[in-house]
């Protein structure tokens, strides 16, 4: 390791958007798996619980983003705090470059609306050029594990999920389903970049399975902060055969 | 003489069974019932109506088992009355009907008093859709195989909407401590009667991460909890809209079985046996020797070596199975084992929302479909980032409890923690037979 970064004195604020409201299925472990790898390369760690009570001040200072999944009534809640005062934050934060990850409802969120099977469009914060329509409660839930190629590499998950997301031109899709059902089980398509904004459908969760994930979001987040950075190697031997576990699980050759 | 109709299906199902039994071809409890019932829909409130006392239904996310095999006991022993109940697992309505065709005579008619049912949340609606019972019991709502039930949420607007129709003389039992559960006796006709646990000295210092209703089940603001037992079960109150936490019947009893979860399912079991008129002392006579159910904590003798396995299955389920062998003294050797079988939930993310930084200086073994999961989820529990001391992964069961019955010293326990369908393969293994 030649280029060992000295990171000793470095530190990330991770914030957590909504952990006791958005995070029914084990996104968490997002969170938990981000702290890690940054700890073990000798970075402090500082998890910034952010929910309905903490101040947009607060939010701002937030190095790196994270938002989960919820259930519909737990999802209302927050996305009326979002829309009133966070939402203006989170979007200049993104402009900005912050890297952030938003999964399942808070990806469907992050885009201009959603399409509920019965009622009113509800608005989203517009920061991916997306939307979402759920085709109605008769028709099936996209539920399974998926496998998704990007430009450089896979990524392994689980997705559950009732909305179907269509893209528009102004967003690249993270990458393109190879098992699963993606973003509308139509295009292919999986999730969303915008600058160094992330939003996918994958659970599973997706971070400690996908590592180069992971260090990618602490890369940006670091380069943001303290301008050039690099990322001391770790042993992943465990994580990658997690990830190809289920890649030979699913049958795919890659 | 509708009841000639049904002698074919019952017939049918008896002979499936028998064969079912006598190759050990599995899912005797479910199969024969499966069929019976595509023979005639009616056959399952035809079988009802015929139980004298009634029927008595279990549903929750945690505990089914253990409060049904209570309340059954306490029929048998306290009341000597005879029971027809399904086996743990076969808890959809196959399973019921399975379970009374084995208790009919040649004529189709049941040799038993009482039906005591555990179901699992989706069934409820559509058993009491069948028949009226004359007790609901309702333990606990937690986050288990979102892919399977949906959220929490859903299950609890469709429980109410099928209570809601049931009449005066039947009596609904709900945990108090468990705000969802608690709403649930809102608006009902049906009496309704309380359990919940009064007890300081049990409280936890700080909210777990796995709770699933820390909101208002009328309002949605945010509930205060004054205390909590685990999860979001304790004492709350809305302070927007003043909902609070109902006074309960019943909040102590001289429990029989370890753990937080057991003081609930024993309070569920002894409010039932109260309402119907047990007396104290047949209760407490009856559970003086409870065993609980495989999977349930009991202590197994193997190769000199004790076993005890915790049926984990979900966050909460898990986080009070860690809760509970902390309890116990000692060195420890702990197996996970991690399935992604449908009874399982095929999304394995759940395991993250598990507080395994818990678990304090154990030897860890990861088995299962999922081993490797859960290795990594451990991995990421612990200080270092040099897991291979503490975590050894184990494709291969038997391989896995072999290893850990040698880890364990003479006199140490083995605690094997599986999920669903895991903990049928562990008993496969321990026991050397086929099992369902």
């Amino acid at each position: 390791m030649s280029k060992r970064l000295k990171t000793n004195d470095h530190k990330l604020t991770i914030g957590w958007l909504y952990p006791d409201l958005m995070s029914t299925y084990g996104d968490r472990g997002n969170v938990i798996c981000l702290r890690k790898r940054a700890e073990w390369r000798g970075i402090e760690v500082v998890i910034k619980e952010i929910t309905l009570e903490t101040s947009e001040k607060e939010l701002e200072n937030c190095d790196l983003l994270f938002m989960g999944g919820a259930q519909d009534r737990q999802q209302k809640i927050a996305s009326d705090d979002l829309r009133k005062n966070k939402g203006p934050v989170i979007k200049k934060m993104v402009e900005g470059g912050v890297p952030t990850l938003f999964v399942c409802a808070a990806y469907q969120f992050m885009g201009h609306f959603y399409r509920p099977a019965e009622g009113e469009d509800i608005p989203g914060l517009g920061l991916f050029d997306l939307h979402t329509i759920h085709p109605g409660s008769d028709k099936p839930r996209c539920i399974g594990n998926v496998v998704v190629k990007t430009t450089t590499s896979y990524l392994v998950g689980f997705e559950n999920h009732g909305g179907r997301t269509y893209l528009g031109k102004k967003v690249e899709p993270l990458g393109e389903v190879v098992v699963g059902y993606g973003n509308n089980g139509g295009d292919k398509s999986e999730g969303a970049v915008y600058k160094n904004a992330f939003g996918t459908y994958l659970h599973g969760p997706v971070l400690p399975k996908n590592p180069h994930f992971a260090d990618l979001l602490l890369k940006l987040a670091l380069e943001k902060k303290y301008g050039k950075a690099e990322l001391v190697e770790l042993d992943d031997s465990l994580e990658w055969q997690t990830h190809k576990f289920i890649v030979k699980k699913l049958g795919v050759g890659v | 003489m509708r009841k000639v109709n049904f002698l074919f299906p019952i017939y049918l199902a008896k002979i499936v069974a028998a064969v079912s039994r006598l190759f050990n071809l599995g899912a005797g409890s479910t199969w024969p019932g499966h069929l019976a019932f595509e023979q005639d829909k009616q056959i399952l409130s035809w079988l009802v109506s015929q139980l004298k006392g009634g029927v008595i239904l279990i549903a929750g996310t945690n505990g089914k088992t253990t409060t049904s095999k209570m309340i059954r006991t306490i029929l048998e022993h306290g009341l000597k009355k005879k029971v027809v109940h399904n086996e743990a697992g076969a808890n959809l309505l196959n399973g019921i009907v399975s379970s009374l065709i084995m208790a009919t005579d040649w004529r189709g008619r049941i040799k038993a008093d009482w039906g005591v049912f555990e179901v699992d949340e989706a069934t409820l609606p559509l058993a009491l859709n069948e028949f009226t019972p004359k007790v609901v019991v309702l333990l606990n709502l937690f986050r288990d195989q979102l892919d399977r039930y949906g959220e929490v949420d859903l299950i609890a607007q469709k429980w109410h909407k099928a209570l809601i129709g049931l009449p005066r003389d039947c009596s609904i039992v709900l945990n108090a401590d468990d705000p969802q559960i608690a709403f649930l006796g809102d608006k009902l006709k049906a009496r309704v009667f309380y359990f919940g646990l009064e007890d300081s000295s049990v409280i936890l210092a700080e909210k777990q991460h796995a709770m699933d209703s820390s909101f208002c089940p009328r309002c949605a603001a945010r509930l205060k909890f004054e205390g909590i037992y685990f999860s979001h079960l304790g004492h709350w109150l809305c302070s927007s809209c003043a909902l609070l936490r109902p006074k309960v019947d019943l909040s102590s009893w001289d429990y029989p079985l370890v753990g937080i979860y057991n003081r609930y399912n024993t309070l569920a079991a002894v409010l039932v046996a109260r309402i119907l008129g047990v007396k104290d002392n047949q209760i407490k006579q009856s559970l003086k020797d409870f065993h609980p159910a495989f999977g349930r904590l009991e202590e197994i003798a193997v190769e000199g070596k004790k076993i005890r396995v915790l049926l984990s299955k979900n966050p909460t389920g898990f986080n009070e199975s860690i809760r509970t062998l902390n309890e116990f003294p000692g060195k420890k050797t702990v197996l996970l084992v991690l399935n992604d079988q449908i009874p399982d939930g095929r999304d394995v993310s759940w395991i993250w929302d598990v507080d395994f930084e818990e678990l304090g200086d154990v030897g860890i073994i990861t088995s299962g479909d999922r081993a490797y999961d859960m290795g990594l989820r451990i991995k990421y529990a612990l200080q270092t980032q040099n897991y291979s001391s503490k975590v050894k992964i184990k494709e291969d069961l038997k391989e896995a409890i072999k290893e850990g019955l040698e880890a364990a010293g003479d006199d140490e326990t083995l605690y094997i923690l599986p999920t669903y369908s895991a903990m049928l393969e562990v008993r496969e293994i321990i026991a050397g037979r086929k099992i369902l």
